[in-house]
């Protein structure tokens, strides 16, 4: 009995000494009543590192943002380029750009953030050393020069009329000197940039706490402190935050948006993403999807307003073509609409009985918006015409290894984005060596690459308008939305979503 | 005696190498990880390429050799995702661990071998079947579904304590909790059942007739011995703890080795994986090696067979 006692006090004393080690600053219990300068977002993920220009991941991105500021952001309504650390940007031919940079910013830690800076960060993402999965978008960079303080050159191997975009979507600015002197583990793990929140303390699977950087050159944060709080379940971080602890998290299923909304201090912000849902429909093999009249109908078939309404209550923005409006050069293009009529003689055309057709519809489980049920949805459709449907279900790993290694079968679900600029998206889907959407055209391809390399804004915006109006004569897909970025927030958070999903605690405060 | 510690340490030994093993393999059948951690618009050339930097092109067998060559080393390579060493991150999540598992066990004690006892003294009264009746509800109920209810009810509804995270000793209460739960259950069945045996013996009815108090009787003389078997059932239940919060981690977003593991094999970071499985079939097996040698140490049979 006394040795059982014995036990129990050393463990006791052994869990206290564990609590030592891993609780020097907890997360706030406290819900209410705390002071209103800080606010803690629930976030799904650990952000992978906080070093820039490293881990290609919306978790990592939208965390590391707060610390770092790119060269060019974006409007929060409508994508648009603004500059940010860049003053203004120009092509002089194809393969130089210059960009001017803003004058008397500072880094976290008072130094100047100038062009060796910016020179710096990308020749980061090209050095194979640092292991950076930014790295392949970046090869075609030739040169970054230093002509000023002020002023970088970048010559690239090829004409890259997609730069500004990378530089948006990819380039965070590294203070050079802390890098080179800490190297790249530590810096990796207390980040410094010239963003509107230092760093204070990162606890992995934890917690990330910021603190407000009052010199930022856009002026002190009126939020002095948030805390990014990692909670992987989805129901612990609802449960977390109709308790109060946290302030505000994304990615609210569209099933319990009534369930955040009947919170006491809760509501609601929605915005239309830049993130695309496609049914795609594999081209690759012999088989009915080849001939553009079965396409057409599979077009027809699928009612994309019932999915919308019944499955995702509304939470959608329907797509016609394969841009979203958020999308540079988007223009309007035919809407197939939902005719059982047509897409039953369109199959006659093409000398198919609708039973004769047995179609595999592969869909990952939990990466978009009730994808399982969306794919049940489609399959039910294209039923009501007489195609079978084999829907298999896949972990998302497996899913997109399927797709990278041409493996998949007739059709599947992906999703596509942040997608601002239309290059990616046409040469990354409708290309044969993109493995996305299944589908090819030797013409079409043609094309895209031609209009990706046009230099000339109204040649470039023609080529994408006939572009656009192929694809979906070509039926080269099942256009279906733009997901719908929900986030629940507390009602007294003055937090406006922005279509890059970019949470900056900037340009948040308290009522 | 140190014949036998030699030889179950070669134990030890077999078992860390075949759950490397086995693990090794069996992540390679879910996939190549390059595809997940590069961006959507790399192209295959340049796949390749990340697959040779990586290793991941190489014969299954090589890469296997190297991979147990390093591991003698204590090297389990680098996280694809961040770069940094991995048995260091999973050594960064086991106080964690350790903590939760530690604090579920002694909850599971201080509740099981009282109600056990008691439960086996007044055996068939009502007690007794109240106790028996609550343990099967503990052992079947699943735990994300009990955290759950537990979070709803002490931290949506009552607001007394954390949804979930770490960091003070409120913070350990739901999880530690969640996680006892089963150990509660199966404690409190083996002790009611140990403790019956016990009772039966005719060492008690001698205290019983030689006038021992009913405290005496069961604190003095039958509770020591039924406690035997229920130290093995600790152990084991100790090294399921360690490696097995998986579930309760997630739901309470507890920082340990459990949640690590888990998002590592959803990301393939396979360097993770196997350092994190290192560490769990060590401590797994070390633990069994310990209860061995102190069974050995107080049962001298035990070394002879």
């Amino acid at each position: 009995m006394k040795k059982l006692a014995v036990l129990l006090v050393l463990m006791v004393m052994a869990l206290v000494g564990c609590t030592k080690g891993t609780s020097e600053s907890g997360g706030d219990t406290a819900p209410q009543g705390e002071s209103k300068d800080k606010v803690i977002i629930g976030f799904e993920a650990d952000a992978g590192t906080l070093m820039a220009n490293t881990d290609v991941n919306y978790a990592t991105d939208a965390q590391i943002r707060n610390i770092y500021d790119p060269l060019i952001g974006r409007d929060a309504d409508t994508g648009e380029y603004i500059p940010v650390l860049a003053e203004s940007w120009a092509s002089v031919d194809e393969h130089t750009w210059r960009i001017k940079l803003k004058d008397n910013v500072k880094f976290h830690n008072d130094k100047m953030f100038n062009a060796e800076a910016v020179k710096f960060s990308i020749d980061y993402m090209l050095d194979e050393k640092n292991n950076s999965f930014y790295r392949s978008r970046w090869e075609n960079i030739k040169e970054v020069k230093v002509l000023s303080d002020t002023e970088v050159e970048i010559t690239t191997k090829e004409p890259f009329p997609g730069l500004i975009e990378r530089i948006t979507v990819d380039l965070l600015i590294m203070e050079p000197s802390y890098v080179k002197e800490v190297g790249n583990e530590e810096a990796g793990k207390k980040p410094i940039g010239t963003g509107a929140y230092k760093f204070e303390e990162w606890s992995r699977d934890n917690y990330l706490k910021l603190v407000a950087f009052d010199d930022y050159w856009q002026g002190a944060p009126k939020i002095k402190a948030i805390e990014f709080r990692y909670i992987p379940e989805f129901s612990s971080r609802l449960s977390t935050f109709l308790s109060g602890e946290i302030d505000l998290f994304k990615n609210v299923p569209v099933d319990s948006v009534e369930k955040v909304k009947a919170g006491d201090n809760a509501k609601i912000e929605e915005v239309a993403s830049s993130r695309i849902n496609y049914l795609a429909l594999n081209t690759f093999y012999d088989g009915p999807l080849q001939d553009v009249k079965v396409r057409q109908a599979i077009n027809y078939a699928v009612n994309v307003d019932e999915l919308l309404e019944s499955v995702l209550n509304g939470h959608g923005t329907k797509m016609t073509g394969p841009l979203s409006q958020l999308n540079m050069n988007y223009t309007e293009t035919k809407d197939y609409g939902y005719n059982e009529e047509k897409a039953v003689a369109l199959l006659k055309e093409a000398g198919y009985k609708p039973e004769d057709i047995i179609l595999t519809l592969d869909t990952p489980s939990g990466r978009y918006p009730m994808d399982v049920q969306i794919a049940q949805g489609i399959a039910a459709q294209l039923q009501r015409v007489g195609i079978k449907v084999d829907v298999k279900v896949n972990e998302w790993g497996t899913h997109l290894e399927k797709i990278r290694n041409r493996e998949m079968g007739d059709m599947y679900i992906l999703g596509w984005g942040p997608a601002f600029e239309p290059q990616s998206t046409v040469v990354d889907l409708f290309t044969k060596e993109a493995p996305y959407s299944g589908f090819y055209d030797e013409a079409v391809q043609a094309k895209i690459f031609k209009t990706v390399e046009t230099f000339d804004d109204d040649e470039r915006r023609e080529g994408y308008n006939e572009l656009q109006h192929t694809l979906v004569e070509q039926a080269s897909w099942v256009p279906l939305w733009q997901q719908a970025d929900l986030y629940a927030v507390k009602k007294d958070l003055n937090f406006k979503p922005r279509v890059d999903e970019e949470i900056s605690a900037f340009y948040m405060s308290w009522k | 005696m140190l014949d036998f510690v030699i030889k179950r340490l070669a134990q030890v030994v077999i078992v860390v190498f075949l759950a490397l093993t086995v693990v090794f393999f069996l992540i390679r059948l879910s996939g190549d990880p390059v595809a997940l951690f590069l961006p959507p618009d790399t192209s295959r050339e340049q796949i390749e390429e990340y697959r040779e930097v990586l290793g991941f092109n190489r014969p299954l067998y090589e890469q296997y050799g190297e991979f147990m060559g390093n591991a003698v080393k204590g090297d389990f390579g680098t996280s694809l995702k961040t770069n940094e060493d991995a048995l260091t991150m999973v050594l960064e999540r086991l106080p964690a661990t350790v903590q939760l598992a530690i604090a579920s066990l002694i909850i599971a004690l201080v509740v099981a071998i009282p109600v056990g006892v008691l439960a086996a003294y007044k055996k068939n009264s009502v007690f007794d079947k109240f106790a028996v009746g609550v343990t099967i509800v503990g052992q079947a109920m699943p735990s994300f579904w009990l955290g759950l209810l537990l979070i709803y009810f002490f931290a949506v509804q009552m607001n007394w304590l954390p949804s979930g995270g770490s960091g003070s000793p409120i913070h350990l209460l739901l999880p530690s909790l969640t996680l006892a739960t089963y150990s509660i259950a199966r404690f409190t069945r083996f002790t009611r059942s140990t403790m019956l045996d016990v009772l039966r013996m005719d060492y008690i009815r001698t205290a019983k007739a030689s006038g021992a108090t009913t405290f005496s009787l069961v604190s003095k003389y039958a509770l020591k011995n039924s406690l035997i078997p229920i130290i093995t059932l600790v152990a084991l239940d100790l090294g399921t703890l360690l490696g097995g919060a998986v579930v309760v981690e997630m739901i309470f977003a507890w920082p340990g080795i459990g949640r690590l593991l888990m998002q590592s094999l959803l990301n393939r970071d396979f360097p993770i994986v196997m350092a994190g499985v290192f560490i769990i079939a060590f401590i797994y097996a070390m633990i069994n090696f310990i209860a061995d040698i102190v069974y050995a140490y107080v049962n001298p049979q035990i070394r002879v067979k």
